[in-house]
Protein backbone atom coordinates (compact mmCIF):
# COMPACT_ATOMS: atom_id res chain seq x y z
CA UNK A 1 0.00 0.00 0.00
CA UNK A 2 2.82 2.28 -0.48
CA UNK A 3 2.39 2.59 -3.95
CA UNK A 4 0.96 5.11 -6.01
CA UNK A 5 -2.64 4.40 -7.50
CA UNK A 6 -1.02 4.00 -10.96
CA UNK A 7 1.42 1.40 -9.58
CA UNK A 8 -1.45 -0.59 -7.88
CA UNK A 9 -3.63 -0.58 -10.58
CA UNK A 10 -0.79 -1.77 -13.16
CA UNK A 11 -0.61 -4.47 -10.13
CA UNK A 12 -3.85 -5.63 -10.34
CA UNK A 13 -3.81 -6.17 -13.77
CA UNK A 14 -0.35 -7.93 -14.26
CA UNK A 15 -1.24 -10.39 -11.27
CA UNK A 16 1.13 -9.77 -9.03
CA UNK A 17 -1.34 -8.73 -6.53
CA UNK A 18 -4.87 -9.21 -5.72
CA UNK A 19 -7.86 -6.58 -5.03
CA UNK A 20 -8.31 -9.04 -1.58
CA UNK A 21 -4.89 -9.03 -0.85
CA UNK A 22 -5.02 -4.87 -1.02
CA UNK A 23 -7.98 -5.34 1.67
CA UNK A 24 -6.18 -7.70 3.91
CA UNK A 25 -3.11 -5.30 4.17
CA UNK A 26 -4.92 -2.09 4.72
CA UNK A 27 -7.20 -3.50 7.41
CA UNK A 28 -4.10 -4.68 8.55
CA UNK A 29 -1.94 -1.85 8.55
CA UNK A 30 -5.01 0.31 9.69
CA UNK A 31 -4.64 -1.88 13.20
CA UNK A 32 -1.06 -1.00 13.54
CA UNK A 33 -1.83 2.92 12.72
CA UNK A 34 -4.72 3.15 15.26
CA UNK A 35 -2.79 1.62 17.79
CA UNK A 36 0.21 4.08 17.88
CA UNK A 37 -1.88 7.25 16.18
CA UNK A 38 -5.65 7.27 16.68
CA UNK A 39 -6.69 7.85 12.95
CA UNK A 40 -10.28 5.50 13.02
CA UNK A 41 -13.02 5.92 14.46
CA UNK A 42 -14.06 3.00 12.54
CA UNK A 43 -12.30 0.17 10.67
CA UNK A 44 -14.29 -1.83 8.43
CA UNK A 45 -12.68 -5.34 8.73
CA UNK A 46 -15.59 -6.80 6.35
CA UNK A 47 -14.17 -5.09 3.79
CA UNK A 48 -14.30 -7.09 0.57
CA UNK A 49 -13.07 -7.08 -2.74
CA UNK A 50 -14.12 -5.85 -6.22
CA UNK A 51 -13.84 -6.46 -9.37
CA UNK A 52 -10.80 -4.98 -11.40
CA UNK A 53 -11.47 -3.43 -14.63
CA UNK A 54 -10.06 -0.08 -16.87
CA UNK A 55 -10.88 2.31 -14.01
CA UNK A 56 -7.64 2.83 -11.80
CA UNK A 57 -9.57 3.11 -8.99
CA UNK A 58 -10.92 -0.37 -9.64
CA UNK A 59 -9.99 -2.59 -6.57
CA UNK A 60 -8.09 -0.53 -4.65
CA UNK A 61 -8.63 0.47 -0.94
CA UNK A 62 -9.18 3.82 0.38
CA UNK A 63 -10.54 6.03 3.53
CA UNK A 64 -13.20 8.21 4.40
CA UNK A 65 -13.50 11.40 6.92
CA UNK A 66 -16.18 10.25 9.08
CA UNK A 67 -18.43 13.18 8.10
CA UNK A 68 -19.04 11.74 5.06
CA UNK A 69 -22.59 9.98 4.83
CA UNK A 70 -22.18 6.38 4.65
CA UNK A 71 -24.88 3.53 4.29
CA UNK A 72 -25.10 1.19 6.93
CA UNK A 73 -21.81 2.04 7.90
CA UNK A 74 -21.12 4.36 11.44
CA UNK A 75 -21.30 8.14 10.48
CA UNK A 76 -20.47 10.06 13.47
CA UNK A 77 -18.59 13.34 12.85
CA UNK A 78 -16.15 13.00 15.06
CA UNK A 79 -18.86 13.53 17.37
CA UNK A 80 -20.90 12.53 20.58
CA UNK A 81 -24.17 13.54 19.49
CA UNK A 82 -23.96 11.28 16.95
CA UNK A 83 -21.93 8.61 18.21
CA UNK A 84 -24.25 5.96 17.27
CA UNK A 85 -25.17 7.49 14.14
CA UNK A 86 -25.89 4.99 10.85
CA UNK A 87 -26.96 6.70 7.94
CA UNK A 88 -29.33 5.20 5.07
CA UNK A 89 -27.66 6.79 2.18
CA UNK A 90 -24.23 7.06 1.12
CA UNK A 91 -22.79 10.85 -0.03
CA UNK A 92 -22.72 11.79 -3.66
CA UNK A 93 -18.75 11.77 -3.55
CA UNK A 94 -18.02 8.42 -1.90
CA UNK A 95 -20.80 6.81 -4.01
CA UNK A 96 -19.16 7.65 -6.98
CA UNK A 97 -15.99 6.43 -5.71
CA UNK A 98 -18.12 2.73 -4.72
CA UNK A 99 -19.30 2.64 -8.69
CA UNK A 100 -16.03 2.97 -9.89
CA UNK A 101 -15.12 -0.26 -7.72
CA UNK A 102 -12.76 1.50 -4.90
CA UNK A 103 -13.34 -0.10 -1.32
CA UNK A 104 -13.78 2.26 1.61
CA UNK A 105 -11.73 0.26 4.38
CA UNK A 106 -11.89 2.70 7.46
CA UNK A 107 -13.65 6.30 8.68
CA UNK A 108 -11.21 8.67 9.82
CA UNK A 109 -11.34 10.70 12.69
CA UNK A 110 -11.82 14.48 11.99
CA UNK A 111 -12.01 17.57 14.46
CA UNK A 112 -15.74 17.40 15.55
CA UNK A 113 -17.67 18.11 12.55
CA UNK A 114 -14.75 20.01 10.67
CA UNK A 115 -14.82 22.71 13.09
CA UNK A 116 -11.17 22.69 14.25
CA UNK A 117 -7.57 23.00 13.03
CA UNK A 118 -5.67 20.26 15.47
CA UNK A 119 -6.69 16.95 15.08
CA UNK A 120 -7.68 16.80 18.67
CA UNK A 121 -11.22 17.37 19.16
CA UNK A 122 -12.92 14.30 17.73
CA UNK A 123 -14.99 12.58 20.41
CA UNK A 124 -12.87 9.38 19.89
CA UNK A 125 -9.07 11.14 21.53
CA UNK A 126 -6.45 12.91 19.86
CA UNK A 127 -4.70 11.97 16.36
CA UNK A 128 -1.33 11.94 16.56
CA UNK A 129 1.44 12.96 14.06
CA UNK A 130 3.13 9.46 12.20
CA UNK A 131 6.48 11.76 11.47
CA UNK A 132 6.26 12.40 15.47
CA UNK A 133 3.47 11.46 17.58
CA UNK A 134 4.15 13.83 20.37
CA UNK A 135 3.15 16.53 17.74
CA UNK A 136 -0.05 16.86 16.23
CA UNK A 137 -1.72 16.10 12.89
CA UNK A 138 -3.47 19.48 12.21
CA UNK A 139 -7.10 18.85 11.29
CA UNK A 140 -9.97 18.68 10.91
CA UNK A 141 -9.04 15.70 8.13
CA UNK A 142 -6.42 14.75 10.58
CA UNK A 143 -7.11 10.47 10.93
CA UNK A 144 -7.04 10.75 6.86
CA UNK A 145 -3.78 12.82 6.76
CA UNK A 146 -2.04 10.27 9.02
CA UNK A 147 -3.55 7.51 7.52
CA UNK A 148 -2.38 8.41 3.80
CA UNK A 149 1.46 9.22 5.43
CA UNK A 150 1.81 5.95 7.12
CA UNK A 151 1.05 4.28 4.15
CA UNK A 152 -2.47 2.34 4.73
CA UNK A 153 -3.84 3.02 1.21
CA UNK A 154 -2.55 5.93 -1.51
CA UNK A 155 -5.59 7.81 -0.68
CA UNK A 156 -8.75 9.16 1.52
CA UNK A 157 -11.39 11.70 1.56
CA UNK A 158 -11.03 15.05 3.23
CA UNK A 159 -12.94 18.19 3.73
CA UNK A 160 -11.74 21.86 3.70
CA UNK A 161 -13.95 24.78 5.19
CA UNK A 162 -10.63 26.68 6.10
CA UNK A 163 -7.70 24.61 5.54
CA UNK A 164 -9.26 21.09 6.75
CA UNK A 165 -7.29 19.15 3.78
CA UNK A 166 -4.46 21.61 3.33
CA UNK A 167 -3.02 22.21 6.37
CA UNK A 168 -3.03 18.69 7.79
CA UNK A 169 -1.88 17.36 4.40
CA UNK A 170 1.63 19.65 4.90
CA UNK A 171 1.70 18.64 8.82
CA UNK A 172 1.80 15.06 7.43
CA UNK A 173 3.99 15.34 4.65
CA UNK A 174 1.67 14.30 1.91
CA UNK A 175 -0.83 16.20 -0.50
CA UNK A 176 -3.82 17.73 0.05
CA UNK A 177 -6.23 19.04 -2.74
CA UNK A 178 -9.42 21.20 -2.37
CA UNK A 179 -11.01 21.71 -6.29
CA UNK A 180 -13.13 24.30 -7.35
CA UNK A 181 -16.14 25.12 -5.11
CA UNK A 182 -19.23 22.73 -6.30
CA UNK A 183 -16.61 20.73 -8.44
CA UNK A 184 -17.34 17.74 -6.56
CA UNK A 185 -20.93 17.37 -4.63
CA UNK A 186 -21.71 18.05 -1.12
CA UNK A 187 -24.57 16.16 -0.78
CA UNK A 188 -24.08 13.51 2.30
CA UNK A 189 -21.34 15.68 3.79
CA UNK A 190 -22.17 16.73 7.47
CA UNK A 191 -22.55 20.74 6.62
CA UNK A 192 -20.01 23.30 8.76
CA UNK A 193 -19.79 26.21 7.06
CA UNK A 194 -22.21 25.46 3.78
CA UNK A 195 -20.53 28.91 1.69
CA UNK A 196 -16.96 27.55 2.68
CA UNK A 197 -17.45 23.85 3.04
CA UNK A 198 -15.75 21.72 0.16
CA UNK A 199 -14.93 17.77 -0.21
CA UNK A 200 -11.17 17.20 -1.66
CA UNK A 201 -8.75 14.30 -1.35
CA UNK A 202 -5.58 13.94 0.68
CA UNK A 203 -2.80 11.35 -1.33
CA UNK A 204 0.77 11.20 -1.47
CA UNK A 205 1.60 12.19 -5.72
CA UNK A 206 -0.50 14.96 -7.34
CA UNK A 207 -1.43 12.26 -10.14
CA UNK A 208 -3.48 10.13 -7.08
CA UNK A 209 -5.41 14.07 -7.05
CA UNK A 210 -6.05 14.40 -9.95
CA UNK A 211 -7.09 10.04 -10.52
CA UNK A 212 -9.15 10.55 -7.37
CA UNK A 213 -10.74 13.60 -8.12
CA UNK A 214 -11.77 12.71 -11.74
CA UNK A 215 -13.95 9.81 -9.99
CA UNK A 216 -15.28 12.15 -7.46
CA UNK A 217 -16.43 15.07 -9.08
CA UNK A 218 -19.59 15.97 -11.24
CA UNK A 219 -22.96 17.62 -11.46
CA UNK A 220 -25.23 16.22 -8.60
CA UNK A 221 -29.22 17.02 -9.07
CA UNK A 222 -28.65 16.81 -4.82
CA UNK A 223 -26.35 19.58 -4.71
CA UNK A 224 -27.65 22.49 -6.19
CA UNK A 225 -23.97 24.43 -5.87
CA UNK A 226 -22.17 21.41 -7.91
CA UNK A 227 -21.72 22.45 -11.49
CA UNK A 228 -20.53 20.62 -14.73
CA UNK A 229 -17.02 19.52 -14.88
CA UNK A 230 -17.43 16.74 -17.68
CA UNK A 231 -14.85 18.91 -19.63
CA UNK A 232 -12.45 18.67 -17.20
CA UNK A 233 -10.18 15.93 -17.03
CA UNK A 234 -7.30 16.06 -14.24
CA UNK A 235 -5.86 13.46 -14.68
CA UNK A 236 -5.23 13.46 -18.30
CA UNK A 237 -4.15 16.95 -18.25
CA UNK A 238 -0.77 16.65 -16.51
CA UNK A 239 1.96 17.46 -19.18
CA UNK A 240 4.58 19.26 -16.89
CA UNK A 241 4.74 21.57 -19.38
CA UNK A 242 4.51 24.69 -17.27
CA UNK A 243 7.20 26.56 -19.28
CA UNK A 244 5.82 30.89 -19.22
CA UNK A 245 3.47 29.93 -16.61
CA UNK A 246 3.46 33.15 -14.07
CA UNK A 247 3.47 32.42 -10.54
CA UNK A 248 3.09 34.99 -7.50
CA UNK A 249 3.54 35.08 -4.05
CA UNK A 250 3.08 37.44 -1.42
CA UNK A 251 5.80 39.59 0.16
CA UNK A 252 3.93 40.48 3.68
CA UNK A 253 3.71 36.87 4.31
CA UNK A 254 6.69 35.69 2.59
CA UNK A 255 9.75 38.17 3.33
CA UNK A 256 11.16 37.42 7.18
CA UNK A 257 11.20 41.07 7.99
CA UNK A 258 7.69 41.25 8.62
CA UNK A 259 7.77 39.26 11.51
CA UNK A 260 9.12 40.56 14.74
CA UNK A 261 10.69 38.13 16.47
CA UNK A 262 10.66 35.11 14.49
CA UNK A 263 11.28 31.50 15.49
CA UNK A 264 14.03 29.75 13.75
CA UNK A 265 11.63 27.14 12.44
CA UNK A 266 9.69 30.31 10.59
CA UNK A 267 13.16 31.49 9.38
CA UNK A 268 13.98 27.76 8.04
CA UNK A 269 10.48 27.50 6.59
CA UNK A 270 10.49 30.79 4.22
CA UNK A 271 14.29 29.50 3.38
CA UNK A 272 12.32 26.44 2.37
CA UNK A 273 9.43 28.12 0.72
CA UNK A 274 12.47 30.23 -1.57
CA UNK A 275 14.52 27.41 -2.41
CA UNK A 276 10.95 26.45 -3.95
CA UNK A 277 10.70 29.44 -5.59
CA UNK A 278 14.30 28.38 -7.29
CA UNK A 279 12.78 25.33 -8.53
CA UNK A 280 9.70 26.66 -10.19
CA UNK A 281 12.09 29.36 -12.07
CA UNK A 282 14.47 26.05 -13.25
CA UNK A 283 10.84 24.90 -14.69
CA UNK A 284 10.73 28.36 -16.60
CA UNK A 285 8.19 29.35 -14.31
CA UNK A 286 8.09 33.34 -14.06
CA UNK A 287 7.98 34.33 -10.16
CA UNK A 288 7.45 37.60 -8.89
CA UNK A 289 6.14 39.24 -5.41
CA UNK A 290 3.27 41.58 -5.34
CA UNK A 291 2.29 43.21 -2.30
CA UNK A 292 -1.25 43.20 -0.83
CA UNK A 293 -2.84 45.25 2.31
CA UNK A 294 -1.81 44.00 5.53
CA UNK A 295 -5.04 45.54 6.93
CA UNK A 296 -6.56 43.02 4.87
CA UNK A 297 -4.39 39.93 6.23
CA UNK A 298 -4.59 40.91 9.45
CA UNK A 299 -8.68 40.66 9.35
CA UNK A 300 -8.42 37.43 7.78
CA UNK A 301 -8.70 35.13 11.01
CA UNK A 302 -11.78 36.84 12.28
CA UNK A 303 -13.13 37.13 9.18
CA UNK A 304 -13.51 33.57 8.83
CA UNK A 305 -14.58 32.45 12.67
CA UNK A 306 -17.40 34.80 11.76
CA UNK A 307 -18.44 33.74 8.82
CA UNK A 308 -17.71 30.24 9.72
CA UNK A 309 -19.33 30.31 13.22
CA UNK A 310 -22.73 31.69 12.07
CA UNK A 311 -23.00 29.32 9.49
CA UNK A 312 -22.12 26.67 11.63
CA UNK A 313 -24.83 27.62 14.59
CA UNK A 314 -27.76 27.48 12.07
CA UNK A 315 -26.13 24.64 10.59
CA UNK A 316 -25.91 22.44 13.48
CA UNK A 317 -29.51 23.77 15.43
CA UNK A 318 -30.83 20.45 13.57
CA UNK A 319 -28.42 18.31 16.12
CA UNK A 320 -31.42 17.77 19.01
CA UNK A 321 -30.75 13.88 19.77
CA UNK A 322 -34.66 13.83 19.47
CA UNK A 323 -34.84 12.81 15.93
CA UNK A 324 -31.36 10.94 15.58
CA UNK A 325 -28.64 10.59 18.00
CA UNK A 326 -28.53 9.68 21.62
CA UNK A 327 -31.72 10.83 23.69
CA UNK A 328 -30.76 13.57 26.29
CA UNK A 329 -32.14 13.33 29.93
CA UNK A 330 -34.99 15.55 30.90
CA UNK A 331 -38.64 15.86 31.78
CA UNK A 332 -39.75 17.70 28.32
CA UNK A 333 -38.62 17.85 25.06
CA UNK A 334 -36.41 21.35 25.57
CA UNK A 335 -34.55 19.87 28.80
CA UNK A 336 -33.78 16.71 26.44
CA UNK A 337 -32.07 18.14 23.83
CA UNK A 338 -30.08 21.22 26.04
CA UNK A 339 -28.63 17.66 27.96
CA UNK A 340 -28.45 16.03 24.59
CA UNK A 341 -26.35 19.39 23.59
CA UNK A 342 -24.50 20.13 26.94
CA UNK A 343 -23.08 16.74 26.79
CA UNK A 344 -22.06 16.51 23.19
CA UNK A 345 -20.82 18.80 21.74
CA UNK A 346 -17.12 19.68 22.89
CA UNK A 347 -16.33 22.98 24.42
CA UNK A 348 -14.51 24.55 21.27
CA UNK A 349 -18.07 23.93 19.18
CA UNK A 350 -20.04 25.34 21.98
CA UNK A 351 -18.46 28.63 22.24
CA UNK A 352 -18.27 28.97 18.45
CA UNK A 353 -21.84 28.66 18.20
CA UNK A 354 -22.24 30.98 21.26
CA UNK A 355 -20.24 33.62 19.00
CA UNK A 356 -21.82 32.84 16.03
CA UNK A 357 -25.10 33.43 17.28
CA UNK A 358 -24.06 36.63 18.85
CA UNK A 359 -22.79 37.77 15.27
CA UNK A 360 -26.05 36.70 13.94
CA UNK A 361 -28.15 38.75 16.33
CA UNK A 362 -30.15 41.43 14.19
CA UNK A 363 -28.47 44.89 15.95
CA UNK A 364 -24.97 42.95 15.41
CA UNK A 365 -25.42 41.79 12.34
CA UNK A 366 -24.33 44.84 10.63
CA UNK A 367 -21.23 44.93 12.54
CA UNK A 368 -19.81 41.34 12.17
CA UNK A 369 -21.52 39.29 10.04
CA UNK A 370 -22.02 41.98 7.28
CA UNK A 371 -18.66 43.58 7.23
CA UNK A 372 -17.05 39.86 7.52
CA UNK A 373 -19.11 38.97 4.26
CA UNK A 374 -17.50 42.53 3.13
CA UNK A 375 -13.58 41.73 3.57
CA UNK A 376 -14.17 38.00 2.07
CA UNK A 377 -15.28 40.37 -0.95
CA UNK A 378 -11.96 42.44 -0.69
CA UNK A 379 -9.52 39.52 -0.37
CA UNK A 380 -11.76 37.76 -2.82
CA UNK A 381 -11.16 40.46 -5.06
CA UNK A 382 -7.78 40.87 -4.70
CA UNK A 383 -7.26 37.60 -5.28
CA UNK A 384 -9.12 37.65 -8.66
CA UNK A 385 -6.75 40.33 -9.86
CA UNK A 386 -3.90 38.56 -8.72
CA UNK A 387 -5.69 35.76 -11.42
CA UNK A 388 -5.56 38.38 -14.00
CA UNK A 389 -1.69 38.30 -14.23
CA UNK A 390 -0.81 35.56 -12.40
CA UNK A 391 -1.54 31.76 -13.15
CA UNK A 392 -1.88 30.81 -9.38
CA UNK A 393 -0.27 32.42 -6.19
CA UNK A 394 2.21 30.36 -4.17
CA UNK A 395 2.80 30.54 -0.44
CA UNK A 396 4.49 28.74 2.33
CA UNK A 397 1.43 26.71 4.58
CA UNK A 398 1.45 27.52 8.00
CA UNK A 399 4.62 28.88 9.56
CA UNK A 400 6.62 25.89 10.06
CA UNK A 401 6.14 22.39 10.99
CA UNK A 402 3.98 20.20 12.89
CA UNK A 403 2.99 22.20 16.60
CA UNK A 404 3.47 20.11 19.82
CA UNK A 405 0.38 18.66 21.09
CA UNK A 406 1.08 20.21 24.28
CA UNK A 407 0.65 23.61 22.87
CA UNK A 408 -2.26 23.33 21.28
CA UNK A 409 -4.91 25.39 22.46
CA UNK A 410 -7.29 25.64 19.03
CA UNK A 411 -8.48 29.05 19.90
CA UNK A 412 -7.84 32.31 18.04
CA UNK A 413 -5.05 34.28 20.07
CA UNK A 414 -4.04 37.62 19.03
CA UNK A 415 -0.57 36.05 17.58
CA UNK A 416 -2.91 34.33 15.07
CA UNK A 417 -0.50 35.25 11.59
CA UNK A 418 -2.14 35.94 8.51
CA UNK A 419 0.45 33.25 7.55
CA UNK A 420 -1.25 30.47 9.42
CA UNK A 421 -4.74 31.22 8.19
CA UNK A 422 -4.22 32.60 4.32
CA UNK A 423 -5.63 29.02 2.68
CA UNK A 424 -8.72 30.09 3.86
CA UNK A 425 -9.24 32.91 1.42
CA UNK A 426 -9.21 29.63 -1.06
CA UNK A 427 -12.79 29.05 1.02
CA UNK A 428 -13.89 32.45 0.71
CA UNK A 429 -13.40 32.08 -3.35
CA UNK A 430 -14.34 28.91 -3.89
CA UNK A 431 -11.06 28.59 -5.84
CA UNK A 432 -8.79 25.15 -6.22
CA UNK A 433 -5.98 24.78 -4.03
CA UNK A 434 -2.96 22.00 -3.22
CA UNK A 435 -0.65 21.63 -0.97
CA UNK A 436 2.69 19.51 -1.81
CA UNK A 437 5.02 18.75 0.47
CA UNK A 438 8.36 21.22 0.28
CA UNK A 439 11.19 19.42 2.31
CA UNK A 440 11.17 19.29 5.91
CA UNK A 441 12.59 20.98 9.04
CA UNK A 442 14.09 19.25 11.94
CA UNK A 443 12.93 16.02 10.21
CA UNK A 444 9.31 17.43 9.89
CA UNK A 445 7.88 17.52 6.69
CA UNK A 446 6.54 21.36 5.55
CA UNK A 447 4.86 22.45 2.77
CA UNK A 448 3.92 25.03 -0.39
CA UNK A 449 0.30 25.82 -1.65
CA UNK A 450 -0.68 26.62 -4.89
CA UNK A 451 -4.01 28.21 -5.41
CA UNK A 452 -5.51 29.57 -8.42
CA UNK A 453 -8.83 30.95 -10.17
CA UNK A 454 -12.01 29.31 -10.08
CA UNK A 455 -12.33 26.46 -12.24
CA UNK A 456 -8.91 26.17 -13.62
CA UNK A 457 -8.35 23.48 -11.42
CA UNK A 458 -6.19 21.49 -14.28
CA UNK A 459 -3.60 23.70 -14.63
CA UNK A 460 -3.03 24.36 -10.79
CA UNK A 461 -2.61 20.93 -10.52
CA UNK A 462 -0.58 21.06 -13.31
CA UNK A 463 1.98 23.32 -11.84
CA UNK A 464 1.85 21.21 -9.01
CA UNK A 465 2.62 17.91 -11.34
CA UNK A 466 5.64 19.64 -12.62
CA UNK A 467 7.24 21.33 -9.29
CA UNK A 468 6.42 17.60 -7.39
CA UNK A 469 9.05 16.32 -9.98
CA UNK A 470 11.59 18.13 -9.11
CA UNK A 471 11.53 17.41 -5.23
CA UNK A 472 12.02 13.76 -3.94
CA UNK A 473 9.00 13.68 -1.96
CA UNK A 474 6.53 12.56 -4.13
CA UNK A 475 4.73 9.30 -2.40
CA UNK A 476 6.82 9.45 0.89
CA UNK A 477 5.72 7.35 3.53
CA UNK A 478 6.01 8.53 7.24
CA UNK A 479 9.03 7.58 8.86
CA UNK A 480 9.12 8.49 12.90
CA UNK A 481 11.68 10.92 14.39
CA UNK A 482 13.52 9.58 17.32
CA UNK A 483 13.25 11.40 20.30
CA UNK A 484 16.77 9.69 21.65
CA UNK B 1 -25.26 46.76 20.27
CA UNK B 2 -25.63 44.57 23.00
CA UNK B 3 -22.26 44.44 24.96
CA UNK B 4 -20.44 40.68 25.31
CA UNK B 5 -21.36 39.82 28.72
CA UNK B 6 -20.40 36.68 31.01
CA UNK B 7 -24.68 37.13 31.05
CA UNK B 8 -25.46 37.61 27.71
CA UNK B 9 -22.92 34.62 27.01
CA UNK B 10 -25.13 32.53 29.04
CA UNK B 11 -28.37 33.52 27.87
CA UNK B 12 -27.16 33.01 24.59
CA UNK B 13 -25.70 29.64 25.27
CA UNK B 14 -29.25 29.21 26.85
CA UNK B 15 -31.29 29.85 24.09
CA UNK B 16 -28.91 27.31 21.12
CA UNK B 17 -29.64 24.59 24.43
CA UNK B 18 -26.45 24.57 25.24
CA UNK B 19 -24.90 24.74 28.96
CA UNK B 20 -21.64 26.54 29.38
CA UNK B 21 -19.26 26.07 32.31
CA UNK B 22 -17.59 29.00 34.26
CA UNK B 23 -14.10 28.09 32.16
CA UNK B 24 -16.08 27.68 28.93
CA UNK B 25 -18.11 31.35 29.15
CA UNK B 26 -14.30 32.70 30.03
CA UNK B 27 -13.07 31.23 26.81
CA UNK B 28 -15.76 32.60 24.76
CA UNK B 29 -15.12 35.71 25.99
CA UNK B 30 -11.33 35.50 25.53
CA UNK B 31 -12.15 34.36 21.82
CA UNK B 32 -14.79 37.06 20.94
CA UNK B 33 -12.56 40.49 22.33
CA UNK B 34 -10.08 39.70 19.83
CA UNK B 35 -12.79 39.13 16.83
CA UNK B 36 -14.21 42.21 18.04
CA UNK B 37 -11.15 44.13 17.82
CA UNK B 38 -10.10 43.04 14.70
CA UNK B 39 -13.52 43.78 12.92
CA UNK B 40 -13.68 46.76 14.82
CA UNK B 41 -10.40 47.71 12.47
CA UNK B 42 -12.60 46.75 9.33
CA UNK B 43 -14.95 49.65 9.68
CA UNK B 44 -11.91 51.79 8.90
CA UNK B 45 -11.75 50.48 6.02
CA UNK B 46 -12.16 52.94 2.84
CA UNK B 47 -16.21 52.89 1.07
CA UNK B 48 -16.32 49.25 3.67
CA UNK B 49 -20.33 50.28 3.67
CA UNK B 50 -20.72 49.91 0.07
CA UNK B 51 -19.14 46.72 -0.70
CA UNK B 52 -21.72 44.25 -0.79
CA UNK B 53 -21.18 41.48 1.52
CA UNK B 54 -19.98 38.03 -0.04
CA UNK B 55 -22.40 35.37 0.61
CA UNK B 56 -21.24 32.45 -1.63
CA UNK B 57 -17.74 31.36 -3.88
CA UNK B 58 -19.80 31.44 -7.01
CA UNK B 59 -21.37 34.10 -8.68
CA UNK B 60 -21.81 32.70 -12.03
CA UNK B 61 -23.64 29.06 -11.30
CA UNK B 62 -26.70 28.56 -13.03
CA UNK B 63 -29.48 25.71 -11.32
CA UNK B 64 -32.79 24.97 -12.99
CA UNK B 65 -35.09 24.04 -10.91
CA UNK B 66 -36.86 20.51 -11.20
CA UNK B 67 -40.05 20.03 -12.19
CA UNK B 68 -42.71 20.80 -9.08
CA UNK B 69 -43.68 16.99 -9.36
CA UNK B 70 -43.77 14.67 -6.35
CA UNK B 71 -40.89 12.38 -6.03
CA UNK B 72 -39.37 9.29 -4.10
CA UNK B 73 -39.10 10.82 -0.81
CA UNK B 74 -36.77 9.35 2.74
CA UNK B 75 -38.24 5.26 3.62
CA UNK B 76 -39.65 6.74 6.62
CA UNK B 77 -38.84 3.44 8.61
CA UNK B 78 -34.86 4.01 7.40
CA UNK B 79 -35.14 7.48 8.84
CA UNK B 80 -36.30 6.31 12.01
CA UNK B 81 -33.51 3.70 12.58
CA UNK B 82 -31.74 6.40 14.48
CA UNK B 83 -34.03 7.77 16.33
CA UNK B 84 -34.12 7.02 20.10
CA UNK B 85 -37.65 6.43 20.82
CA UNK B 86 -40.72 5.46 18.14
CA UNK B 87 -44.09 4.44 18.00
CA UNK B 88 -44.91 3.05 14.93
CA UNK B 89 -43.96 5.55 12.08
CA UNK B 90 -43.67 8.36 14.41
CA UNK B 91 -41.18 9.73 16.82
CA UNK B 92 -41.83 9.47 20.42
CA UNK B 93 -41.45 12.41 23.13
CA UNK B 94 -42.94 13.52 26.43
CA UNK B 95 -45.98 15.29 25.77
CA UNK B 96 -45.87 18.97 24.85
CA UNK B 97 -49.35 20.41 25.02
CA UNK B 98 -50.29 20.02 28.23
CA UNK B 99 -47.50 18.20 29.42
CA UNK B 100 -45.13 19.24 31.82
CA UNK B 101 -42.99 22.10 31.19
Amino acid sequence: MDKTIEELHEMLKNGSVSSQELVNEAIKKSHEIQEKYNAFVTILDDAKETKVTDNLLSGIPFGIKDNYSTKDILSTGSSNTLKDYVPFYTATAVQNLLDAGAIPVNKTVLDEFGMGGTGTTGHTGIVKNPWDSTRMTAGSSAGSACAVAAGVYPYALGSDTGDSIRKPAAFCGIVGYKPTYGMISRYGLFPFASSLDHCGVLTRSVADAAIVTDTMKGIDEHDMTSWDSSDIHLYESLNREVKGKKLCYIKELCDIESYENPTDELKLHLENFKKSLEICSSLGIEIEAVSVDKKLLDALPSVYVAISCAEATSNMSNLTGIIFGPRGEGKNVMEMMMDHRTKGFSPLIKRRFVIGSYILQKENQERYFKNAQRVRRLLVDTWKKLFETYDAVILPVGSGPAKHLDGSKDILTKDTAALEEHLQIGNFGGFPSITIPSGFINKLPVALNITGNCYDDANILNIAYAMESKMPYKNQIAKEVNHE
Amino acid sequence: MSKFTSELVDDLAAKLLIGLSHEENEMVLDEFAIIDENLSKVEDFENIKNIEPMTHCLDDFTFTLREDVASESIPIDEALKNCGKTEGREVEVPKVVGGEN
